[in-house]
């Protein structure tokens, strides 16, 4: 093997890591301020792009005017979702909630598909083709623009997290009652960090999407999504950013070396394994918090 | 009036845990089976091959994953994986010559033992992260059997089934297809009632309810937990084979893909939580609701002369799950089954409703 | 009409309160809480003390119970109407029972956390910290650790500062002695009673510990069964023969061979 060509896997796949990351940040935000797993980050994603797409081609509005009003859309959608959905569940066993995120996943996918059709579509937000060399190493330029969204974005939530509104937020994941009970609207944090987790979900579907084309792939990064969250820790943000380089560097690799051997597709079956491992070491990530439990 | 309660009085303890003990529900029950029993007279062929049968063995896989959902209360995110196993084994097993009622049992034993290696280093894990370990075996079994052609015969291909032979007789005619899909469904069914008054029964509830509690007071949890995997293993990898060659007489990957898994947790959460008439009407559910939908509102197209292209029409199936899967956790989170106590609640006393609990 | 100061802090009018629509908790309960008093509800385990203060700070909701007769009033205004976030911007704020600190935050973020709903920021929001910090220096100490983590005394401080971080007018206490050293529950409520004089702060208390509560406060009701079967000053409780025998450890001298069965039925006349 290459170690030329290995380490440019290595890079790339860092890079890809990090856009990966963008859909975990999403995961964490909600995760982080409701203890909801949401489920339905993938399919978000997905509408994000969507809803661009509609802005760009369907109304004929130019790129840095469509990306924020998608934003702003999505984010009412967000906001719609928790209160219509989640606020009825809140404080029910989890096994509801995951199959209500579930279900909205597979509804929200479906019906952007009904309406906005299945085949691929580009999404060009003008990151050029030109090829990007890191001395020998040949970079993808979409994936350096992803990854810088994505490290941008983290350190403006680490910032946001250590602010007061963060520390509420922060407190309501503790405890709903114990929260009320201070005068702190637990209603409205909830709702704020799904507003949030559905700008990033936008980020990640416009950057995703220029890269393969917005269809229904985009939701199946919930998977990827997913494993960087729990291989980061469900709650933290330096771990999305941490895993998503990992995993993404590892699925690079991994898959460059198996696939020659397994006929393709192995992918897929890298970030499984990744997730299954993880759950079963080490359940709470890198980083995540540990339930403490005072006996 | 309809549910009389007067007169029956229990001498002993055999007539006091009988499973049906009002006689309104005794004739209900006699009622449902001889349908069952006649269906293929009463109803057109068509309708017994397309809708029944299906429903019965849908509804038998869905009975063996609320037993770890909603009795056991743990997750399964990959059912389909569970029930892909055991069609599998059971289509190799009769290629390869064994007795069709041994090949079944065969597969059931696979899935039961893959169930029971998997669980026993998930179960070491509770709640989000064992329904995402279930999801990602789902994962990694697709891929193994889309990608090892000794399994599945390749990416994409179709494994044929060969034709049942019960006791010998191959079983080729619908009807015969039809019977044996209904007995496996009531073999399912029976154990389920039963489990309600067995000590096993009792001890997954308690798990269910609390853990920590039930180990307490001497209900070892992991085992118990182990128990209702292997059992609710065998009955999906059962239910799988008995799908393949009863409904689909081919095996290929898809026919177990992640979309099932969710498949079949519609079916349990739309028909309720450890609720058995629930499965059944949940699975009845989720089987007809999109088809029916889709008729609805093509037909709807057709009345306005609007133009619906194809590509609406295959993604609505899956809207339709899952707006009913929001709706029902939204209105009812407790499903169908919980509907129909209501009705029967109702029912129970009436006309004296004053007297309900 | 004349804006004639309210009379009392807290006023709780035959207070009906059923949970899940069917379980009557609370049976025609009245209350009162005088500007700057210390006032104690006593009773037994399940009496309804905890029900009792969440109808008063509108946690009820969140456990699917409801006032269905009587008013709630603080400083005069009926507060029935209002979600808790609203009460506790009134000044009145609870102090759950069995603490419910913010486990994975530290003291520090505890704190700041419930400075939110004033919206205290900069000076004003040191000035808040630095006096909770003066009450209970032993939590000071250890500031950053995780609250899920400090000792049950150490949770109990920080859960009364943090309803402090709210400027409340009206401070209740469900069982702040569960679970505590003796010495720990001395300690507490020696502090609590500070709090009462320095500032002017209105207690309710609420304990199941009576003995260590008639210490500190001025007077107390005692529930029992949803209703409110006594209320006296805190001396007179003391001295009063039933109390004594029901809450505060029996008569002397009582022979245990003697009794024929383990507690007296009482007919409460109030």
């Amino acid at each position: 093997m290459d170690l030329m060509y290995l380490l440019e896997l290595g890079v790339n796949g860092a890079l890809s890591g990090l856009m990966y990351s963008l859909v975990a940040m999403g995961i964490v935000l909600i995760y982080k301020s409701s203890s909801v797993p949401n489920l339905a980050q993938g399919a978000l994603t997905m509408v994000g792009a969507y809803v661009v797409l509609a802005f760009a081609d369907g109304a004929g509005l130019p790129m840095w005017a469509a990306i924020p009003l998608a934003m702003i859309t999505m984010m009412g959608l967000g906001l719609t979702i928790e209160r219509v959905a989640l606020r009825r569940l809140a404080g029910r066993p989890i096994v509801m909630i995951l199959m209500m995120t579930l279900g909205l996943d597979i509804f929200l996918r479906a019906v952007t598909l009904v309406i906005g059709g299945g085949t691929a579509r580009p999404l060009k937000i003008g990151v050029s083709d030109a090829p990007l060399f890191l001395g020998p190493l040949l970079l993808n330029r979409a994936y350096v623009v992803g990854a810088v969204v994505a490290l941008l974005l983290f350190a403006v939530f680490v910032f946001f997290f250590r602010t007061r509104r963060g520390v509420v937020l922060r407190a309501i994941a503790d405890d709903y009652m114990a929260s009320w009970a201070v005068g702190i609207s637990v209603e409205r944090g909830v709702a704020f960090s799904w507003a949030l987790s559905s700008l990033v979900a936008t980020a990640a579907g416009v950057l995703w999407g220029s890269i393969q084309g917005v269809d229904q792939s985009l939701s199946l990064l919930l998977l990827k999504g997913i494993t960087v969250a729990v291989l980061g820790g469900m709650d933290s943000l330096g771990g999305a950013i941490l895993a998503g380089i990992g995993l993404g560097v590892f699925e690079a690799v991994a898959s460059g070396v198996l696939d020659p051997m397994l006929g393709g597709g192995s992918r897929d079956l890298v970030v499984a394994l990744v997730l299954i491992l993880t759950i079963m070491i080490r359940p709470h990530g890198l980083f995540g918090r540990h339930d403490i439990e005072r006996l | 009036m309809l549910f009389r309660q007067a007169g029956i009085r229990h001498t002993d303890y055999a007539s006091d845990r009988a499973l049906f003990p009002i006689p309104a529900d005794r004739a209900m029950i006699v009622a449902l089976l001889a349908f069952g029993l006649l269906a293929p007279v009463l109803v057109s062929s068509l309708a017994l091959s397309s809708y029944l049968t299906p429903w019965l063995v849908w509804t038998s896989a869905t009975l063996g994953l609320n037993l770890i959902i909603g009795w056991a209360g743990q997750f399964h995110f990959g059912y389909a994986a569970v029930m892909a196993i055991g069609a599998y084994t059971t289509v190799h097993g009769v290629r390869a010559g064994i007795p069709w009622e041994i090949a079944v049992v065969l597969g059931g034993l696979m899935s039961t033992v893959i169930g029971v290696v998997f669980a026993f280093a998930a179960l070491r894990v509770k709640g989000l992260y064992l329904a995402l370990s279930t999801l990602a075996l789902q994962f990694v079994m697709d891929w193994v059997i889309s990608h090892v052609p000794a399994i599945s015969g390749g990416v994409g291909a179709t494994l044929q089934a060969p034709a049942m032979r019960l006791l010998g007789q191959p079983i080729k005619s619908e009807v015969g297809l039809y019977y044996v899909a209904l007995a496996w469904a009531l073999l399912v069914t029976l154990f389920m009632l039963n489990l309600r008054r067995t000590a096993l029964g009792r001890a997954l509830v308690a798990v269910r309810e609390k853990d920590y509690a039930a180990a307490v007071i001497g209900v070892q949890a992991f085992r118990y937990k182990l128990v209702a995997f292997a059992t609710s293993s065998f009955i999906g990898g059962v239910s799988g084979a008995v799908l393949i060659f009863t409904f689909y007489h081919a095996v290929t990957p898809e026919q177990f893909a992640v979309n099932v898994s969710i498949e079949l947790l519609a079916m349990v959460i739309v028909g309720g939580l450890a609720s058995i008439i629930g499965s059944w009407f949940g699975a009845a559910f989720i089987l007809l609701m999109p088809g029916q939908i889709n008729a609805l509102i093509a037909w709807i197209a057709k009345l306005l002369g609007a133009d619906i292209g194809i590509e609406t029409l295959a993604h609505l199936p899956h809207a339709v799950y899952g707006a009913l899967i929001v709706g029902f956790l939204l209105v009812e989170p407790m499903g169908l089954g919980k509907l129909y106590a209501n009705v029967r609640n109702y029912l129970l006393v009436w006309p004296f409703g004053y007297a309900r609990k | 009409m004349s804006a004639a100061a309210p009379s009392t802090v807290l006023s709780l009018n035959n207070i009906e309160v059923i949970y899940d629509r069917v379980a009557l908790a609370i049976k025609g309960a009245s209350l009162d809480v005088p500007p700057g008093g210390m006032v104690a509800l006593l009773g037994a385990n399940g009496a309804g003390k905890s029900t009792l203060l969440k109808a008063v700070s509108g946690l009820l909701k969140a456990e699917r119970g409801e006032i269905t007769r009587g008013e709630v009033h603080f400083l005069g205004e009926n507060i029935d109407a209002l979600p808790p976030q609203a009460r506790v911007q009134r000044g009145i704020v609870q102090v759950l029972e069995g603490r419910r600190v913010f486990e994975h935050l530290t003291p520090d973020e505890n704190l700041v956390a419930a400075s939110a709903v004033r919206g205290t920021g900069g000076a004003d929001l040191k000035r808040d910290l630095d006096r909770v910090y003066g009450y209970f220096p032993r939590l000071h100490q250890r500031r950053t650790a995780q609250s899920g983590y400090l000792s049950g005394g150490e949770q109990q401080m920080l859960a009364i500062g943090r309803a402090l971080m709210t400027r409340p007018k009206l401070l209740m206490l469900d069982e702040p002695s569960l679970g505590l050293a003796p010495f720990l529950v001395a300690e507490i409520f020696d502090i609590v009673r500070r709090i009462n004089q320095e500032q002017g702060l209105s207690v309710l208390l609420v304990e199941q510990n009576a003995i260590a509560a008639l210490e500190v406060v001025s007077h107390g009701y005692l529930i029992e069964g949803g209703r409110i079967v006594m209320h006296d000053s805190a001396e007179a409780m003391k001295k009063n023969p039933d109390i004594q025998e029901f809450y505060l450890g029996g008569r002397e001298g009582r022979d245990f061979n003697e009794i024929k069965h383990y507690r007296r039925r009482k007919r409460w006349l109030s």
